[in-house]
């Protein structure tokens, strides 16, 4: 039993250190994939329609309180 | 549609990936190294659809783009069982099979459902925002199993060479691509530079599979002081 507990707490302390990893690499990111698997050319993400540069994000201009997002 | 350079690199790693493959069945490792090979061989095939696609589609078509993202998904979920098949092999003295598997199967659920848990709140593309969600968390994942891996081997005093190349080539791996990843978001000028690292860093994998397996023999062994020392 306490061997199951063991691998219970390893999986989360796994959990949490990815988790807690990505977080600090895209903390100023913009929303862009991490994608790796096989050599071929990677395309925009499915829902980034068109190839226009992303615009900054709306809550960035200014030093005045983030509000809520629209959605 | 891709310059000259990103054909070269992507039929380079193609080729890095029949590679491996022979090389794994030339030293008779494709059953010991199974799901390895599983995923090379997935790679390969993806790799392949994901050719016929852009040349059918276009570069920036939506086909291409979906083929892509959810096929690197399924290759992530792949790597990730891959890589606790290296547990079994490392922890098969201890006869922890049974927990490895146990952990797995935890781990990959509780991933799927942090990764849920992110994307429900986007009403649009439910489905295409969580698989590659739990793609980009099944990296870290794996980029954090493999160090722990790395430090178990250390403190196993782990000598077979093949084993050690393996885990060490998936560990530079992930963590050329974490890095690639963290000055893409730091300095989004670089990023002209920084996509088409991935490309490169992705030839490194089978290249350096295919070497283990063609140049290190199953019974090679490393001097453990050559792991590590351990003051007494």
């Amino acid at each position: 039993m306490s061997r199951k507990l063991a691998v219970v707490l390893f999986v989360m302390v796994v959990l949490v250190a990815a988790m807690g990893l990505k977080t600090i690499v895209t903390t100023h990111g913009d929303g862009s994939v991490m994608m790796a698997a096989g050599s071929a050319p990677a395309p925009p993400t499915p829902w980034k329609a068109g190839s226009a540069p992303a615009p900054p994000t709306p809550w960035r201009a200014g030093s005045a309180p983030a509000p809520p997002t629209p959605w | 549609m891709p310059g000259p350079f990103a054909w070269f690199i992507w039929f380079v790693g193609l080729l890095c990936e029949a590679t491996v493959l022979v090389c794994a069945y030339k030293r008779q490792a494709l059953r010991r190294y199974f799901l390895l090979n599983l995923y090379v061989a997935g790679l390969m095939a993806s790799e392949i659809g994901r050719y016929y696609i852009l040349i059918e589609h276009g570069f920036k078509s939506l086909q291409y783009r979906y083929f892509y993202y959810y096929s690197d998904a399924i290759l992530t979920v792949f790597l990730y069982f891959a890589l606790s098949t290296l547990y079994t092999h490392v922890f098969g003295e201890l006869k922890a099979e049974k927990y490895v598997k146990l952990g797995t199967i935890l781990l990959l659920a509780g991933t799927a459902l942090f990764s849920y848990s992110v994307v429900v709140q986007s009403s649009a593309k439910l489905v295409t925002h969580f698989v590659v969600e739990l793609s980009q968390n099944l990296y870290f994942v794996g980029l954090v199993l493999t160090y722990v891996l790395w430090a178990a081997i250390l403190k196993l005093r782990e000598t077979r060479t093949r084993l050690v190349q393996i885990v060490l080539s998936l560990g530079v791996y992930f963590s050329l691509l974490a890095a690639n990843y963290a000055i893409r978001n730091l300095y989004p000028g670089l990023s002209a530079y920084s996509v088409p690292l991935v490309q490169v860093f992705s030839t490194f994998l089978p290249l350096a599979w295919a070497y283990a397996f063609w140049r290190l023999p199953e019974d090679a062994r490393l001097a453990p002081s050559r792991l590590a020392v351990i003051p007494r």
